[in-house]
């Protein structure tokens, strides 16, 4: 059985203080119901993707659900912390696929600017396995991934340059994304002269703290027969990986299995051997610079070790050979968590549309790639996409 | 326009009776990993229950360890307010990696393990170059 995406929806992504979570989240919901032509009657399912915490709505899925108009459908909520929203597409997927809805909508969303900055890191830094790590150690998310940074360029002699970098071309294609959260372009010098947040990564190096939210509509095959649908992005494959939570019980610093794992199922699935010859263009889970670094070698679009090179050599740029992040990536579009894999399902869809208006792409494969991961590597989606 | 949410304070009360050997020995200079008499699997942080379903034992973990990874936090979280900016390492004893902290370290790097207690009243293990 075949899933397909019929409609996407994306909110504008930045500080949202005009909205609360479930205004916020019917911008996105609206955008996909009116792309997939349908109305809320037409949908029996719904997904909430909420990491949550950050927002005043602890339970947030039933008032998100009833503002949207899905009161009596689902809500069913999903939580893999920055992997929410792919948990969410999944979680819809896998109904449609098991038979238990024709047409579902999942939807991520999160608000996370109503709390102060130490408070949403103090909330990320329990990303890991709270009493041995943030209990006494105050690991930060930020923090996590620096360490896997300075294990990184230990053995690869990986750059900070090579790091800000990736930050350039993500402002660069953020420049031109009238959603994202920095519509600005920086240079390598703005980058390496930011003040250090967790060393090695810099201001630059981060990923903002943003509100926004994205939906997708999905049906089963029969179902888009019966709709005459004509414009469909089809879920070719999925793949799904994951970790411990304790960073000391991991067998290195340099990668995420979890990548790793997801890639390869969702590579077999999809009949994908040389990722950067068959794709057009890839998504990947850039909340810093590091993590882009290390989903090049962790996807297989260059050797472990390579990923500084790999940005070097503009292949990862609009116009390269595999172009990464178009829509500017979690790193300048934002990353407000449980959107974030939505927002990429979005970003492929409009892609191979042909949709994508100044950021638009080449289509020669019409297949493309998301790539998000929850926590440091403790889950990881992999997604191919094919119109 | 806003409206302030009412405020909610969350301190939880942690059950360590199953590592409670653990956090005594932090108190005595000590920190024990648990080894699986049979399966040998050694556990950090230590679990009282190997998945094998073999009884554990508690040894403490005394050897030199190498730095495998590191950052210094300079964006402090809420919870650490009282703290200069402060280093967190990982480093390999043998069969098992231990988080840290430390100063002035970098990969590669050989240490001691040592414990101690911060300013907030936390024991907890520090690393010291060799």
């Amino acid at each position: 059985m075949r899933v397909g995406i019929i409609g996407v929806g994306c909110s504008r992504f930045g500080r949202r203080d005009d909205v609360t979570i479930q205004e916020l989240s019917y911008e996105a919901v609206k955008e996909a119901l009116d792309d997939a032509q349908l109305t809320q009657d037409d949908i029996e399912l719904s997904i909430v993707g909420c990491v949550g915490t950050r927002s005043y709505e602890l339970m947030p899925a039933v008032p998100i659900n009833e503002y949207c108009g899905f009161t009596g459908k689902g809500p069913m909520r999903v939580e893999a912390a920055c992997a929410t929203g792919s948990a969410a597409v999944y979680t819809a997927y896998t109904s449609i696929v098991s038979g238990v809805a024709d047409v579902a909508i999942a939807i991520g969303v999160e608000k996370m600017t109503e709390v102060d900055t130490p408070t949403s890191l103090a909330i990320g830094g329990r990303g890991g396995n709270y009493l041995w790590e943030f209990h006494q150690y105050g690991t930060t998310f930020p923090g996590y991934y620096a360490m896997h940074a300075s294990a990184h360029m230990a053995e690869f002699g990986t750059t900070e340059k090579q790091l800000a970098m990736v930050a350039v071309k993500a402002h660069r294609n953020a420049a031109k994304n009238p959603k994202a959260h920095f519509q600005k372009e920086i240079t390598i010098e703005d980058a390496l002269g930011s003040r250090y947040i967790t060393y090695p990564l810099k201001l630059y190096d981060c990923s903002p703290i943003s509100d926004g939210s994205a939906a997708a509509v999905m049906a089963s095959e029969e179902k888009i027969r019966e709709l005459g649908t004509d414009d469909v992005v089809w879920i070719e494959s999925v793949g799904y990986g994951s970790d411990t939570s304790n960073m000391t019980n991991r067998e290195s610093f340099v990668g995420l299995k979890a990548s790793v794992i997801a890639a390869e199922t969702a590579y077999k699935k999809a009949g994908i051997d040389r990722p950067v010859e068959q794709l057009d263009m890839a998504t990947v889970h850039d909340c810093f610079t590091i993590a882009e670094i290390m989903a090049y070698e962790d996807l297989g679009f260059c050797r472990k070790g390579e990923g500084g090179k790999f940005v070097e050599s503009g292949e990862s740029d609009l116009g390269g050979k595999l172009p990464v992040n178009t829509f500017g990536g979690l790193k300048a579009k934002g990353h407000p968590l449980a959107a974030t894999g939505v927002a990429m399902v979005y970003e492929v869809v409009k892609q191979l549309r042909g949709e994508a208006g100044n950021l638009q792409i080449d289509l020669k494969n019409y297949r493309a790639l998301t790539h998000n991961v929850g926590g440091t590597g403790h889950f990881a989606f992999v997604m191919i996409f094919g119109r | 326009m806003f409206i302030e949410s009412r405020e909610l304070v969350m301190k939880h009360k942690i059950p360590v009776a199953k590592t409670s050997k653990y956090w005594q020995g932090l108190e005595e200079g000590k920190v024990y990993k648990t080894v699986c008499r049979n399966c040998g699997r050694a556990h950090y942080p230590p679990r009282a229950e190997c998945l094998c379903g073999g009884e554990v034992e508690w040894v403490e973990i005394d050897e030199e360890g190498v730095i495998e990874a590191f950052t210094v936090v300079y964006a402090i979280p809420r919870g650490f307010e009282w703290s200069k900016p402060y280093t967190i390492a990982i480093a390999r004893f043998g069969d098992i990696r231990v988080m840290g902290w430390a100063e002035n370290v970098k990969v590669g790097d050989k240490v001691a393990i040592k414990t101690g207690k911060d300013e907030s009243g936390i024991w907890k293990v520090y690393f010291e170059v060799v």
